[in-house]
């Protein structure tokens, strides 16, 4: 972890002596809050490091950093110093993941309704399990019989997963376009006689790695969209999103260059 | 069947939003699958944009969709200032082109008319 590796060996060892104490103190001791703190800004550091890398999506860094402080206190206090692994690298998932939920949860309120929410979480498993019995996406009707709704319902609940955008968050901010950087000089085939394809290149770089495969599949291999979640392990419904948004990047970036 | 539904917005990318809902309830009732649905979302998308990018400001873009016993089938109609359909080799020629069926583009009295159309990739009970 980045802030850890710009520790000294007093710091670490100062680390090791407090979570030891921490371990040792019983739940009531008053004391337990003093080595808490200390042990939450020494790595105070590396929340902000991981808040940083969701700056620019709406939320402000300072609130970041908050709930992300949150995960840390979270993971001080679950952590257990037999483990043999470092505080900072088993806080890491815990602080992403108080991030990701606050992100999640700011989208969801802000947009849709909780009922609306409720059924979106239905449709997606009975999606899937049509999709398994039918081998093949149900269709809008098919979704309402099983679920016993209005097909008006089910097209608001397929529209509102365009409005959530938890996606872009889930994905790690460090793998934009990282996997396949090695490969930005080449272009799909589907892609290689495009007009555009100069300045559509390093738009297609700059994509996560994930949209870029789906963009290949969907349109250099055209496979279907239940192809594709088949093949990358993720559901139809994200592949929607995913390709929607992919789309919507690659068609602003061309038209800022026109 | 045969149902028709048409929609009449600005030429402005602020209204592309409600032709694309139109265009997820008309797939609905077309009974494709929920992914070629999302498919036919993208490809008004696209359609619309090529067409409001041609489009005068402040004129109109008119969308039809029939749901027939087979899919759906789509038309953007809006003025075209170049007078000149789009090449076919563009980036939003090409997804449109894998998202539906057939597509194709015409000059009729000044407006540029984009036609998509979209079979039912599985037999299902409509």
């Amino acid at each position: 972890m980045t802030s850890a590796s710009t520790w000294g060996p007093q710091q670490r060892a100062r680390e090791h002596d407090l979570l030891r104490e921490l371990s040792a103190l019983p739940d009531t001791d008053p004391r337990r809050a003093a080595v808490r703190d200390e042990l939450v800004t020494m790595h105070l550091p590396l929340v902000q490091h991981l808040a940083r890398r969701y700056q620019g999506r709406g939320e402000s860094l300072d609130d970041l950093v908050q709930v992300g402080t949150v995960g840390l206190i979270q993971a001080v206090d679950r952590f257990d110093v037999d483990r043999g692994t470092e505080l900072s690298t088993f806080a890491t998932p815990t602080i992403l993941g108080e991030i990701r939920r606050h992100f999640r949860d700011r989208t969801w309120a802000v947009r849709v309704p909780r009922g609306l929410q409720e059924l979106q979480a239905r449709m997606t498993t009975t999606a899937e399990t049509l999709t398994t019995q039918l081998n093949r996406a149900p269709t809008v009707r098919e979704l309402a019989e099983a679920l016993d709704v209005p097909m008006d319902d089910v097209l608001a609940a397929l529209e509102a997963r365009h409005a959530y955008s938890t996606d872009s968050i889930d994905a790690d901010p460090d793998d934009e376009g990282s996997a396949l950087s090695g490969r930005i000089g080449q272009l799909d085939p589907a892609f290689e006689a495009i007009e555009e394809r100069e300045a559509l290149r390093p738009l297609l770089a700059a994509l996560p790695a994930r949209d870029q495969r789906i963009l290949a599949l969907r349109f250099g291999q055209n496979m279907s969209q239940t192809q594709i979640a088949e093949e990358l392990g993720i559901s139809q419904m994200q592949v929607s999103r995913l390709l929607a948004r992919a789309l919507a990047d690659l068609r602003a970036g061309l038209t800022d260059d026109a | 069947m045969n149902d028709m539904v048409t929609l009449t917005i600005p030429a402005d990318t602020a209204y592309v939003a409600l032709a694309r809902s139109v265009a997820a309830s008309m797939s609905a009732h077309a009974d494709l699958p929920i992914d070629q649905l999302e498919d036919v979302r993208l490809a008004v998308d696209e359609a619309l944009s090529q067409v409001i990018a041609d489009a005068p400001s402040g004129s109109q873009v008119t969308c039809t969709y029939t749901a027939d016993g087979d899919g759906l089938a789509i038309t953007v109609a809006g003025a075209s200032s170049s007078g000149v359909v789009p090449s076919t080799g563009t980036f939003s020629w090409i997804v449109m082109r894998a998202l539906v069926d057939e597509v194709s583009a015409d000059i009729v009295d000044d407006l540029l008319v984009l036609h998509l159309r979209v079979s039912r990739s599985v037999p299902v009970q409509a």
